[in-house]
């Protein structure tokens, strides 16, 4: 029994000493909540989270607690024999109620986070306003009825992700909206499931092919979010990152006009080209081609092509 | 007078022709239906699985070791990450259970045998030729479409090769076995009850059997459909989950969510029964509320599996539904924190002999407790936007899983060990994994909470560097090897004291239930009698009531033999229990047989 004991004995102290070596490095590096929200829902996910968070550390290391207080105070010791413990009466319906009430307390607390973070928030005053841009310089109150957000198709596929804007105009990989707008993405996927996630900007939901999936968000500062996709898809899945870029408004609808000529310039001169080679060659091959020329011209905004194509 | 010539002269004669010859022993154990045997083949498996899964685990988390690591292939990444998920959950977590239930449930509700002992057996060789199936598939390509292969992912656009359908093969065999066996287990528990052991008496694990089983019965079934649809629509041109073609890919989630729910429950409520059958007995005092505990187990096996759209947060299903399923994953606190409640209830005051088997449960339970509490904050919908699917959420299964799974996969596994082999494991073995075993689940997990708290989605192959996860997953993988050490010393434990350990006698624990009444290991018939059960803990009554005997009893007047009154009866029984037992004395349970005036009669009530 002696060394068996020592061996436990010297592997606690091992472990303690790497505890403490590593605490005060943990401590300050460590997270203890989702990343820093930048629009509403997001801000909604990270109250829930800390809220059931906590009640989740404390039933936890309640339990802990009262194991470990158990294993000290109740060993076997010569001539002290088991007590009788009893419970009071209908301790077990007591206990069950109590879970019962933490329970319901988390339901509805999750149910109330839950309908608000789906809940569409109006634009804010520096965002893109629906009606014009003239409005909000003009100080007036943005019409709130018949506000629509901006809304953008975003189309998973292997491995990246395609946005499309309400004028046409699409981009790849990175998704551009204007800051303080509130944008609603039409999730779709074109071949297995993917997952739209920027931990920033809002929870993940699902893009299915064949099923309408929506979400939101409204980022509140400018800059660039990065997410990745979280549905395992194939073997370039972690080459599936999800990018957005926040810009202000003015600045945006530049981006947009400058995409839309580039998208457009790049039409031509692959129209050219192949017409070109047609003429060349008197081959008939623009029916195959054409779409995948398409995709082949947004690289301008795209960077790097993903690593399965 | 001559004798007639057709009768041989008179000699002796040996008449063999009626018994089988003995075969080769291995012959013998494989072609047994013995729910014995069949148990042992079943755990035997199931802990060699786990070390496959182990290899698998240690591989990926290599691979991670260091952000954009090349050291794995993405593929070869994908197909570990593949057969880890089917291997965890089908080839190791399930067959476990199944396996300790195969043995140890007749014993512990006092049946000679099982209902269908060839069904058992047939169990068994599907479980295998599924687990030989998946892995054969390693020979030509392996499935590589992750854990929960997801709809248009595993159709055969996107996983062209045969490692899908091996996939599907292999998971379809073992489910078919478990169905069976569960079939097995559920008609015994009816059945094969000793008399007087009513439903509220019957023991902690065996409850945990019966509601396994059902929950194996449902969930199996609705997984072998989808299976033979996938199947359909890989191979035959089907529809089911082809978007399309007016099939839908949620489909596929609904039912494979299903089946992992209930597999997460089947992985967890057997532990949870050892665990409820080792605190009585190692703190020397009754469990604090047995019908509460076997209440709360049929509760969670019908609220878990229930909640499978808890699964589906994201998914683009009505808003409503996935309310539903918070609803039905929140209840789950009630029965759960009772179990805990009971559990913490039971050790306290007690006279704690920390064995090994106490040991691991404790493990179990804190494990546990840490896991269910992370799985409470995922089954809120807004929070599972944020974590489910990235490692956060796997954390928390992990340790729900290992703690049900592995530790109290282990800690059964101690506890019974005499039984099985009629040997004790070894102590320090079992001290040096435990700890190693702890250190090793928080290492690897801890640290992959706050990774996925960080965004770092769960399956990825590689991450990138300047992500600010190159720490956590360097502790994280360092942490698997100490893992994998733990698990590894209690499987060479189990190795050595299968031959080598301490002879144990029929109840080297001082337990409560009938298993320990039988011989270590028990005769193919279990028990030659069979006692009366009238109480929650009958092997504690039985003892309870030869001491009575024992010590009420009067020697009679000196020219009369006082062995007289009991020796008829104690024959029959004296021999199987003496003989492997070292403190048979301490129990002599021969007495029992005759001891309740009213056979059986009288316990309904």
């Amino acid at each position: 029994m002696r060394r068996p004991r020592l061996v436990a004995l010297c592997a606690t102290a091992a472990l303690a000493l790497l505890a403490l070596a590593l605490l005060p490095a943990a401590a300050s590096a460590i997270p203890l909540a989702p990343e820093s929200p930048h629009s509403p829902n997001a801000e909604d996910l990270r109250t829930a989270y800390s809220a059931v968070a906590i009640v989740a550390v404390i039933l936890g290391l309640a339990i802990n607690a009262a194991l470990i207080a158990a294993v000290v105070r109740f060993r076997a010791r010569r001539g002290v024999g088991p007590a009788r413990v009893r419970g009071g009466r209908q301790i077990q319906a007591r206990v069950g109620m109590m879970m019962g009430a933490i329970a319901l307390a988390v339901f509805v607390f999750g149910l109330i986070v839950t309908v608000e973070a789906r809940d569409l928030e109006a634009s804010g005053p520096q965002g893109l306003q629906a009606s014009s841009a003239h409005t909000a310089q003009l100080g007036l109150d943005p019409p709130d009825a018949d506000e629509e957000p901006l809304s953008v198709q975003v189309s998973g596929q292997q491995w990246l992700w395609r946005y499309e804007y309400p004028d046409g105009t699409f981009s790849y990989h990175e998704l551009v909206v204007p800051v303080d707008t509130t944008v609603v993405l039409a999730l779709d996927s074109t071949d297995v499931v993917h997952r739209w996630w920027v931990p920033a900007l809002g929870g993940k939901f699902d893009a299915v092919p064949g099923r309408a999936n929506e979400t939101w968000f409204k980022a509140d500062e400018e800059g660039v979010y990065e997410g990745q996709s979280a549905a395992f898809s194939g073997p370039a899945y972690p080459t599936m990152r999800a990018r957005v870029e926040v810009l202000s408004v003015p600045d945006y609808e530049a981006w947009l006009e400058q995409q839309a000529a580039d998208i457009q310039a790049a039409q031509t001169a692959v129209q050219a080209q192949v017409e070109e080679q047609n003429l060349e060659t008197q081959v008939q091959e623009t029916a195959g081609a054409n779409p995948a020329v398409d995709d082949f011209e947004s690289e301008p905004s795209a960077g790097a092509s993903p690593g399965g194509e | 007078m001559t004798p007639p010539p057709t009768v041989a002269p008179a000699r002796p004669e040996v008449v063999t022709e009626g018994l089988p010859r003995r075969r080769p022993a291995w012959i013998e154990t494989a072609t047994s239906a013995d729910h014995k045997t069949v148990g042992l083949m079943y755990v035997a498996t199931a802990l060699s699985f786990l070390v496959l899964a182990l290899v698998e685990l240690v591989l990926m988390r290599l691979q991670l070791i260091v952000p954009e690591s090349t050291l794995i292939d993405p593929i070869v990444f994908d197909e570990l990450l593949s057969a880890y998920g089917a291997t965890a959950v089908v080839l190791f977590g399930i067959p476990l259970g199944l396996g300790l239930m195969s043995y140890i449930v007749p014993l512990q509700i006092g049946a000679r045998s099982v209902a269908f002992p060839r069904l058992g057996a047939l169990s068994f060789w599907l479980y295998l030729a599924g687990g030989i199936l998946l892995y054969a598939s390693f020979l030509y390509h392996p499935p590589d479409a992750g854990v929960n292969p997801l709809s248009p992912l595993s159709d055969e656009i996107f996983s062209p090769n045969g490692g899908m359908d091996a996939w599907i093969g292999g998971v379809g065999l073992a489910l078919m076995g478990f169905v069976l066996m569960a079939v097995n287990l559920v008609a015994t528990l009816h059945n094969h009850r000793a008399p007087g052991m009513v439903w509220r008496r019957m023991p902690p694990f065996a409850w945990s059997a019966l509601v396994s089983s059902y929950v194996l019965i449902f969930t199996s079934a609705v997984m072998l459909a989808a299976l033979a649809m996938l199947l359909i629509d890989r191979n035959y041109n089907g529809v089911f989950f082809d978007a399309d073609e007016g099939g839908s890919p949620i489909l596929w989630q609904h039912l494979s969510w299903l089946f992992f729910s209930g597999a997460y429950v089947v992985m967890l409520l057997p532990g949870f029964g050892a665990i409820s059958e080792i605190l009585p007995v190692f703190s020397r005092k009754p469990a604090f509320a047995h019908r509460a505990i076997s209440r709360s187990f049929v509760a969670i096996g019908v609220l878990g599996v229930l909640a499978w759209m808890q699964n589906m947060y994201s998914a683009p299903i009505p808003l409503g539904w996935t309310i539903v399923a918070m609803a039905i994953a929140l209840a789950l606190l009630v029965p759960v924190g009772l179990l805990f409640f009971n559990w913490i209830a039971t050790l306290w005051g007690g006279a704690l002999e920390m064995r090994a088997p106490l040991l691991f449960a404790l493990g179990a339970i804190s494990t546990t407790a840490i896991g269910l509490a992370g799985e409470l904050t995922q089954s809120v919908i807004p929070v599972a936007w944020q974590i489910a699917n990235t490692t956060a959420a796997t954390t928390d299964t992990h340790y729900a899983l290992i703690g049900g799974s592995v530790f109290g996969g282990f800690a059964a596994l101690y506890y019974w060990f005499p039984k099985l082999t009629g040997r004790v494991m070894g102590e320090g073995l079992a001290r040096i994994s435990f700890w190693t075993l702890l250190a090793g689940v928080h290492l690897t997990f801890g640290p992959l909470f706050f990774a996925g708290l960080e965004g770092q989605p769960v399956d990825l192959y590689k991450y990138y560097e300047g992500s600010g996860l190159d720490g956590y997953n360097l502790v994280a993988s360092l942490g698997s090897l100490v893992l994998a050490a733990g698990v590894i010393t209690t499987l060479i434990n189990a190795a050595y004291s299968a031959n080598r350990g301490v002879r144990a006698g029929h109840d080297p624990w001082g337990g409560h239930t009938l298993e320990w009444f039988a011989l270590s290991p028990p005769p193919p018939h279990n028990f030659d009698a069979i006692p009366d059960v009238r109480g929650t803990e009958p092997l504690r009554e039985i003892r309870e009531a030869v001491r009575q005997r024992t010590e009420s009893w009067r020697a009679p007047a000196p020219l009369e033999r006082p062995a007289a009154a009991t020796a008829p009866a104690a024959a029959t029984e004296e021999a199987p229990t003496a003989s492997g037992a070292t403190e048979a004395g301490a129990a002599d349970p021969p007495d029992t047989g005759e001891a309740p005036p009213d056979g059986g009669g009288g316990s309904v009530a």
